[in-house]
């Protein structure tokens, strides 16, 4: 997923998931800041630039790499902030330079993407930047670092690094990361500053309202997922009370005869079905009432050795909670 | 006293085995009626009450025609509480419902002895013509419902054939059948006027003549199978409620 140098960093690691999404928008935003917040999650990455305390660009991008904008980004930013189950927030300051190409990069349009450098003829390409006076950002990164060279009308303008407040303009960190084995690069074409438009999103739109409705969805899917388990629950209930029901069956069959299914179905059915199973003294209530018709069918000791085999079943079923 | 010892010097060995053999079943069939299930009650006290009807044979007192009445209505009573047991009991294997308690059925027996009582002091002393009428009123019923209890037992046990007891109403189907042969042969005697007690009183009204002479060998064979039949129900039925008895223990 999108990785940026890190920047200055003003907090690392926060727990994303903990967090509400207007307060720190409403943070940044009072303080002024500049920079970017980035929200890491296990299936998407969400980056957030700030230029004086003004929210000018928002992207998302998912593990598939496909990419939301603004209040598309900012709205799936805000579910996958109630709904995962992990997440970290590094919020970096920049200068205001450095954040405008940010800006001005995520905002661009990618011309390669995940090219391993090795397999790259690099000089062509610098060459190609150069010659079609293009402005642009060529990202070198591997799985964990990164660096950036924006180039402005074909010509280098300068660094960006882990660390880096500003451009920077020492290309050492830039030759560390291409010097790896797994480097890879993208490279994106950007507008130039002054096409850039200069929207404060926050105030076009409403984060307290997206929360509010993403919480609202998250909430009722929770319900759903709740109500999908109670009756899942009260399925697989129903499925072992039936079986119950059935092995009481065939053990009053297996001592009284054909006619203990009868007495079984009548008396449960007296009880109001076999429901009465999962409660302690309607069983009791049922084995009573088996243990009188019995008497009329069979000896006392067969209807003593049905009511253990009858208990120890029950009792069975009830550790197994049912 | 004397007159006592005169009665029973007067008795017959076989009318006394009889008893003895009603006697025992009876307590048997009491017994069970205590010690087991509600829908078991009627017909054990049903069984019990034969004895009483049949005791009118050791009974000193039996030339009170209204005791002897008594026992007519005794025996009737008898047969009517076994049925009520047996179709209970046919209800229990079709709904598996049981109803009712034992005291309710101790009462309602003895409630129904003492207005039959009542009924006869509040009437006048029968005369040996209605006496014989009461018991072949008594006769038929047996006849009736004896039939009756015969296909009652025949449908609970293809119910129950697969439970301990089963075999138990194998054995009251015997029962029956040998109350069937006693009391059918007893009211076949009676219908075409060839019983004892038609000739006590076709003696005492020299108007009335029998044709008894005709048939020696029809009524011969009717009073024997009376006879033995009679006192194999007693054996059978004391027989089978130990025998059921033991299934049940």
């Amino acid at each position: 997923m999108f990785l940026l140098p890190k920047g200055n960093p003003l907090f690392e690691n926060l727990a994303a998931t903990k967090l509400k999404l207007p307060e720190v928008m409403t943070k940044l935003s009072t303080a002024g800041f500049t920079g970017y917040a980035s929200f890491v999650f296990q299936t998407a990455t969400a980056i957030l630039v700030f230029e004086s305390g003004q929210l000018v660009c928002a992207l998302l991008e998912d593990r598939n790499g496909v990419r939301q904008t603004g209040l598309a980004a900012m709205s799936d930013l805000c579910q996958l902030m109630q709904t995962s189950g992990s997440g970290i927030l590094n919020v970096y300051k920049l200068s205001k330079d450095l954040a405008i190409c940010i800006h001005a990069l995520l905002e661009g349009e990618i011309r390669y993407k995940a090219q391993e450098l090795k397999l790259i003829d690099i000089k062509t390409l610098l060459e190609k930047i150069k010659s079609d006076q293009m402005n642009g950002c060529l990202r070198i990164y591997t799985d964990d670092r990164s660096a950036m060279i924006f180039y402005k009308e074909g010509n280098p303008l300068g660094f960006f690094h882990d660390g880096s407040h500003d451009i920077e303009t020492s290309s050492s960190e830039s030759q560390k990361i291409a010097s790896l084995p797994d480097a890879k690069i993208d490279l994106f074409s950007t507008q130039s500053a002054e096409v850039l438009m200069g929207i404060n999103l926050l105030e076009v739109v409403n984060v307290q309202n997206l929360w509010d409705s993403a919480l609202a969805l998250q909430q009722s899917q929770a319900g759903k997922v709740d109500r999908e388990r109670e009756e899942r629950d009260k399925k697989d209930i129903g499925i072992k009370l039936a079986t119950l029901e059935e092995d009481i069956k065939n053990i009053v069959i297996e001592y009284v005869g054909k006619v203990g299914r009868g007495i079984v179905d009548k008396e449960i059915a007296g009880l109001g079905g076999n429901t009465c199973l999962a409660d302690s003294t309607k069983t009791s209530s049922l084995l009573a009432a088996i243990e009188r018709s019995a008497k009329l069918l069979i000896s006392t000791t067969k209807i003593k050795l049905m009511q253990e085999k009858l208990l120890s079943l029950i009792a069975a079923a009830v550790l197994e909670d049912l | 006293m004397d007159q006592f010892l005169t009665f029973f010097g007067q008795l017959q060995t076989f009318d006394i085995i009889q008893v003895i053999f009603w006697g025992l079943a009876g307590a048997v069939s009491f017994h069970f009626s205590i010690g087991n299930a509600r829908v078991w009650t009627s017909i054990a006290i049903g069984f019990f009450l034969i004895f009483l009807s049949q005791a009118y044979t050791i009974n000193p007192w039996l030339h009170y025609y209204k005791l002897s009445a008594y026992h007519s209505i005794i025996g009737t009573v008898a047969i009517m509480m076994i049925t009520h047991g047996f179709l209970e009991y046919y209800v229990f294997c079709r709904t598996f419902e049981i109803s009712g308690n034992k005291l309710t059925v101790y009462l309602t027996v003895l409630v129904i002895l003492a207005c039959s009582g009542g009924f006869l002091l509040i009437n006048p002393t029968p005369s040996p013509n209605t006496l014989r009428n009461i018991k072949m009123v008594e006769n038929a019923i047996w006849v009736f419902l004896s039939v009756m209890n015969l296909e009652l037992v025949r449908k609970i046990y293809l119910a129950i054939k697969d439970s301990t007891i089963s075999k138990g109403f194998i054995a009251f189907g015997i029962v029956f059948f040998c109350i069937l042969l006693w009391k059918g042969s007893e009211l076949y005697l009676q219908i075409y006027q060839w019983d004892r007690d038609w000739q006590d009183i076709i003696a005492m009204m020299t108007e009335e003549s029998s044709d008894i002479g005709q048939y020696p060998l029809r009524v011969e064979l009717s009073q024997t199978v009376s006879r033995y039949a009679g006192l194999l129900s007693g054996f059978s039925v004391g027989g089978t409620f130990i025998y059921i008895y033991r299934l049940l223990k």
